[in-house]
């Protein structure tokens, strides 16, 4: 994980509507080069926790601190002209050509050159041939390009992506996929709300779960492991039952037999090359040794569950 | 003006010109505000043949109208022509403004339900600087139909009207209600359309309100046809004076009614 000061951090953000508690107690640091995955059921509190990292709407409690900077009324304005968010429906003008839209955004955002980036987001998107199509002409794939378009128009270090490939067909998901990638490796601070448990997995350097409250934040591995344990599969030629009633004799407590396969957590005294020398040396013919990675879903649901906390 | 609220009002004009439909209630307002006084003024006595100087309704009003420095050269049949042009002209002035109501009543609530809102508020756009934008974007298209038909009345009364006609609506008391009385109510008007749009919780609601809007402009109207007042250099700029203060005012409250949370988190 990097080490360097978070360009954005939540405090303790807590949000009510009238008497409905939306998000308590919220605390993030958003570093740049990372991809942070927020993921929850739905009325989690993910969309509300985005549009106030935005400085969309104010927390009840809490703050963010920009750069180290607690951010006031005042300066939302400046965390503003450093965030994109992508909002989970483009929002685009229907009516204005897709050149119009990001012309407007252009200026809304006092771009010195306001054509020449409207011109190299159109490259950079793949919509030059598309810039004088009324957005409502286009797919739902496009839109969500343009709006993408949109976002990074204003060179933001800090990306917020709601929900950015729902609803998109495989393709143009990939698409927005190694654009996230691309967006990492620009150092900059990209957040992405989402239902995909398989995106965050390709995507995401940490992820927070959240419902209400954050219920777990940490790496992917660091979470598996904190979960599940470090897991390791070793599959047998035969019958794996009787091998898992000797390694259980021999003090390793949590062993699962399935098949001719057995997972395994080795523990502190018999690591994983002791662990195959027993298997050995009771006969067993291994096939093969290999970590026991569980799913993002497994631990998603893990902690949903209440099974891990921060 | 900011850069952004022109980026806004580019925006607001290219949405209008792509969709030209929204003129129509105000182009056919217009119309039906010029031909009325041409109609009452010119029409009438020619299907009638009847001068309207003859008429014992416009004798008074005729006479008193003839006293006024301006137009006291006119004979009677052109006083009366003269005293209907200038009273049909508030209807003239305020009918553009009035059929742009619902456009104005419908900008922000219209953003919210496109969900083009949400973005455009994510950007460093101040409240005031959006607010004047849908102001200013309802306001300049009627200002300039409300010209057009002022040009067109003048240039109708010149060649259809009694000579001289025309320079009754060239007198400081009309040229007062066209270009700042009128313009300034339009704005008061428009400001709270926004402000209503703003805060309504759905397009109906916020149209129907906006509609209510029209109804001191209309009491205006009905009190200058009816002879309750009489809109003099001095009245017309008082009233500009208190419309001056009363947009003040309302670009203040309009800022201080729309609640960027309110409308992201609970119009649907």
């Amino acid at each position: 994980m990097t080490q360097t000061a978070p360009i954005l951090a939540a405090r303790d953000l807590v949000k009510f509507f009238g008497r409905r508690l939306a998000v308590d107690r919220v605390s993030i640091d958003l570093h740049r080069g990372e991809t942070f995955a927020l993921v929850g059921p739905n009325g989690a509190g993910k969309t509300t926790t985005l549009r106030m990292l935005a400085g969309l709407i104010a927390a009840t409690t809490g703050h963010l601190e920009l750069e180290g900077r607690p951010v006031s009324a005042r300066s939302a304005t400046r965390l503003r002209r450093m965030v994109g968010l992508l909002t989970e429906s483009p929002g685009l003008w229907d009516r204005l050509s897709v050149q119009q839209n990001l012309m407007t955004y252009a200026r809304l955002y006092g771009l010195a050159q306001p054509a020449r980036a409207v011109d190299a987001a159109l490259e950079r998107f793949g919509l030059r041939d598309r810039a004088g199509d009324d957005a409502a002409q286009l797919s739902k794939g496009l839109r969500q390009r343009v709006a993408l378009a949109r976002t990074l128009l204003h060179d933001p270090v800090i990306v917020l992506l709601d929900e950015p490939t729902s609803g998109l067909d495989p393709e143009s998901a990939r698409g927005v996929r190694e654009l996230v990638r691309q967006l990492q490796t620009e150092d900059r601070a990209v957040v992405v709300c989402t239902h995909n448990l398989d995106e965050v997995e390709r995507l995401a350097t940490r992820v927070g779960v959240l419902r209400t409250r954050l219920l777990a934040i940490d790496t992917p591995q660091a979470l598996r492991a904190r979960l599940f344990g470090t897991r390791v599969r070793v599959v047998l030629d035969g019958d794996a039952a009787p091998f898992a009633a000797i390694l259980r004799s021999g003090g390793i407590t949590d062993v699962r037999a399935d098949g001719s396969s057995l997972s395994v957590v080795p523990n502190g005294a018999t690591a994983t090359p002791d662990l195959v020398r027993m298997l050995v040396e009771a006969g067993a013919r291994v096939e093969s040794v290999v970590p026991d990675t569980p799913s993002l879903e497994d631990v998603y649901l893990r902690v949903l569950d209440g099974g891990g906390g921060s | 003006m900011t850069d952004r609220v022109r980026a806004l009002l580019a925006k607001e004009f290219a949405d209008l010109r792509r969709n030209p439909g929204v003129f129509i209630p105000a182009i056919l307002t217009s119309l039906v505000a010029l031909a009325l006084p041409f109609f009452v003024a010119v029409v009438v006595p020619v299907l009638t043949g009847e001068h309207l100087s003859d008429s014992s309704d416009f004798k008074t009003a005729s006479e008193m109208f003839k006293s006024l420095p301006w137009t006291r050269m006119l004979d009677p049949e052109a006083a009366v022509q003269a005293l209907i042009f200038q009273q049909f002209l508030v209807l003239l002035v305020v009918g553009p403004v009035a059929a742009s109501m619902s456009t104005a009543a419908y900008s922000v609530i219209g953003e919210k339900q496109a969900r083009t809102l949400e973005p455009l508020l994510a950007t460093p756009v101040a409240t005031v600087e959006l607010l004047a934008a849908k102001v200013l974007g309802s306001f300049l298209p009627a200002l300039l139909l409300t010209l057009t038909v002022f040009g067109l009345l003048l240039a109708g009364a010149a060649t259809f009207a009694r000579p001289g006609v025309y320079l009754a609506l060239l007198t400081p008391q009309s040229l007062a209600i066209v270009f700042i009385a009128g313009p300034l109510a339009a704005l008061a008007a428009l400001q709270m359309a926004v402000c209503v749009s703003s805060r309504a919780n759905d397009a109906r609601g916020a149209q129907q309100i906006g509609a209510l809007i029209v109804l001191p402009i209309t009491g205006l109207l009905v009190a200058e046809v009816s002879g309750s007042i009489v809109l003099t250099v001095s009245l017309t700029m008082a009233i500009s004076v208190g419309l001056v203060v009363l947009n003040v005012a309302l670009l203040w409250l309009g800022v201080a009614l729309f609640d960027r949370e309110s409308v992201l988190t609970r119009w649907k």
